[in-house]
């Protein structure tokens, strides 16, 4: 086959996470019981992942994900498979909804690769389209863990980083075309000092790495932070922009923003759907300020979907990708 | 030091698994809600024996049922509805945004009759309602009203202080307003301008010990110098999270005539705290501002962590008061030891 030709302006991608489909949740329960091994789990939830895949063909998405089928949460995935950490109890996130809280007991260490496989099948039924390899950051694994072995936050999170950085290798091995590191927590602590511990950890993870670098912060005030972070070691800043209402548009000029951007203009916090004429008006707004051209500009929502039900996901991204599609011919 | 010095904690509880999945099986509808209005009232009967046990002053119900601080005073008034989630401040957490179409009106009020219901199982405590201050329910919100933020933030505070004298009736003796916003570094002084008046609105005629609590951080010099001037008998101040700049402020501007209530065990991790730690900025705080009373309290409400430790941190709370109160040569008041 022959390959995917991403658009050369205003490609369209994803943040990462997807609505749990089936069979995911039943999977990750029976794995929370330890009722299957590693292995089969991964095999097991491959039908979630080619619907997630399905979908985003479906829709038309350039860049796309696995969808997070496997990821109970985007900590807790790495916790469990990091040595040194533990898994621990249920603390809230929102409503009703919890996550297990990890807990790092011991110096930790890479054991063996932790995504790579879920990202391999949906790159075996992406009809050539790059996945993309996506990683929770240090920065964010330590502030949403509690940490009862380092003293020194600034050791946790780069020693988080060097686990990080040995899973972009095996994914380098494969020809990984993009990676993502998501740092949410980032966006809380808009501090020079958190920023710059980031930038450190960035250093380790995409030393000398030859696939398109992208760091995922949503949410937050991110316009505070923006000033500390334009000289990180990425190609892409992938920023939440819908939900905030593009508040951060003005501060990039300010700051002459001059990197890809992933230009987040579907808000993942509200069922409404946006409509084409809507995210094209958006995807003006960017334009009208001249910052940067429509070849650094990467459409996508503002962080994942899983949030979202499934029909409310798929009506999102068919939106976006025919409003990226008119916003071609526009720019 | 001859002083009086009490304890209580902050505001809300983590919820048990019990409760955890009874909601869940509420919203599958696989149990009726009667059924989970008597899981509620043991668990919280049991979060309130704690506190009592332990000789705290003031005690909360533990607010196992509120989703976050704003849902049960947005889902209990007109105009207003939750929307999206959104973090809230720093933590792993998530609210959904209070979205104001017009002016709020209570369709019912949210904490009378939970204290009708608990308020006897808190003797010889007395019972602490905690409400979202006006000021961070108005900026945490999404104003669709078309009222300005001042009208808004007030019409809030109106039907806030409607709660509050509605509570006191029922039998709270202290009302807390929790204004986490003003440690915000980017927060206006017109808006703590605006707090002052807030602040008036909410506790008139209110008769019961009025409560300011900050938390998350420590706010701006500015800002915290106009804390201190607020209509309130207390402040609660987090801190254990920032010992450093807090003594810094206390020393700079004391803290006017408020009884302080000192944060001084960390409710956002799960260690065990330090007790030397803890004794450092107690003895620090009270030798800086030699108080009549003190309060000592956590650093946050006791959600954000497993309820395990939302317990054991209560349990830290009130064996560390009573070992300062006899170490440091506080008037300790125990309600349990006064009957």
């Amino acid at each position: 086959m022959e390959e995917f030709k991403v658009p050369k302006k205003f490609p369209t991608t994803v943040v990462g996470s997807y609505p749990k489909l089936d069979p995911a949740p039943e999977i990750l329960r029976k794995l929370r019981k330890k009722e299957l091994d590693e292995k089969d789990f991964h095999e097991l939830v491959r039908p979630a992942i080619k619907k997630v895949v399905d979908d985003y063909l479906w829709a038309g998405i350039d860049i796309i994900s696995d969808g997070e089928q496997s990821r109970e949460d985007m900590v807790v995935y790495f916790a469990e498979r990091i040595k040194g950490y533990t898994v621990g109890d249920w603390v809230r996130i929102f409503d009703n909804t919890y996550f297990r809280r990890p807990v790092i007991f011991d110096k930790v260490e890479w054991t063996s690769p932790m995504t790579i496989e879920d990202w391999e099948y949906a790159r075996s039924i992406s009809k050539k389209r790059p996945v993309k390899a996506i990683l929770t950051g240090p920065y964010t694994m330590v502030e949403w863990s509690f940490d009862l072995y380092y003293k020194d936050r600034k050791e946790a999170v780069l020693d988080i980083a060097k686990v990080i950085r040995k899973e972009v290798e095996e994914y380098l091995r494969r020809g990984v075309k993009y990676v993502q590191v998501d740092e949410p927590a980032l966006s809380t602590r808009p501090w020079r000092e958190d920023a710059e511990l980031v930038k450190e950890a960035l250093e380790i993870i995409f030393r000398g790495v030859q696939a398109k670098r992208v760091i995922h912060i949503c949410f937050g005030r991110l316009e505070r932070i923006l000033p500390y972070i334009l000289d990180y070691p990425v190609d892409q800043f992938d920023l939440e922009f819908k939900n905030s209402d593009f508040r951060l548009l003005s501060y990039l000029k300010e700051y002459s923003f001059d990197k890809e951007l992933g230009y987040g203009v579907i808000d993942v916090h509200s069922l409404q759907i946006e409509n084409i004429d809507e995210i094209v008006k958006d995807i003006e707004k960017l334009m009208k300020l001249d910052i940067i051209g429509p070849e650094k500009i990467y459409i996508d929502p503002d962080c994942g979907l899983k949030r979202l039900p499934r029909e409310i996901a798929r009506a999102k991204l068919r939106n976006m990708v025919e409003a990226a599609k008119i916003a071609r011919e526009r720019w | 030091m001859t002083f009086k010095a009490w304890s209580n904690v902050l505001g809300g509880f983590h919820r048990p698994r019990l409760i955890r999945h009874a909601l869940r099986d509420f919203e599958r509808g696989s149990l009726a809600f009667g059924m989970i209005e008597d899981l509620l009232k043991t668990a919280s009967a049991e979060i309130i024996g704690t506190q009592v046990s332990l000789g705290m002053r003031f005690v909360t119900d533990g607010m196992l049922d509120w989703h976050d601080i704003f849902r049960p005073f947005v889902e209990a008034w007109r105009n207003v509805y939750p929307d999206g989630l959104l973090r809230y401040f720093d933590n792993n957490f998530f609210y959904r945004i209070p979205v104001f179409k017009e002016e709020p009106e209570p369709s019912k009020l949210v904490l009378a009759t939970r204290i009708r219901a608990f308020k006897e199982l808190a003797e010889p405590a007395n019972f602490k309602v905690v409400i979202p201050g006006p000021l961070t329910f108005t900026l945490l919100s999404k104003n669709e009203s078309g009222l300005s933020k001042e009208e808004l933030a007030k019409s809030i505070a109106k039907v806030l202080n409607m709660e509050l004298k509605e509570a006191v009736s029922a039998g709270a003796l202290a009302v807390q307003i929790d204004e986490p916003i003003v440690i915000d570094p980017y927060i206006e002084l017109d808006d703590i301008n605006l707090l002052s008046d807030l602040t008036k609105i909410v506790f008139d005629g209110v008769e019961a010990f009025k409560i300011l609590a900050i938390y998350f951080g420590v706010p701006k010099k500015e800002v915290y110098k106009k804390l201190i001037d607020l209509k309130v008998d207390s402040i609660s101040l987090p801190l254990i999270e920032n010992p450093k700049n807090f003594l810094d402020l206390i020393k700079d501007f004391g803290v006017g005539d408020k009884i302080p209530i000192l944060g001084v065990i960390n409710t956002r991790n799960i260690y065990d705290d330090n007790y030397d730690l803890v004794k450092n900025i107690v003895k620090k705080s009270v030798d800086i501002i030699k108080p009549d009373e003190i309060g000592l309290t956590t650093s946050s409400w006791q959600d954000l962590i497993p309820y395990r430790y939302s317990l054991r941190k209560t349990v830290i709370l009130g064996e560390y008061a009573e070992r300062l109160s006899r170490e440091l040569g506080f008037d300790y008041i125990n309600p349990l030891s006064i009957v």
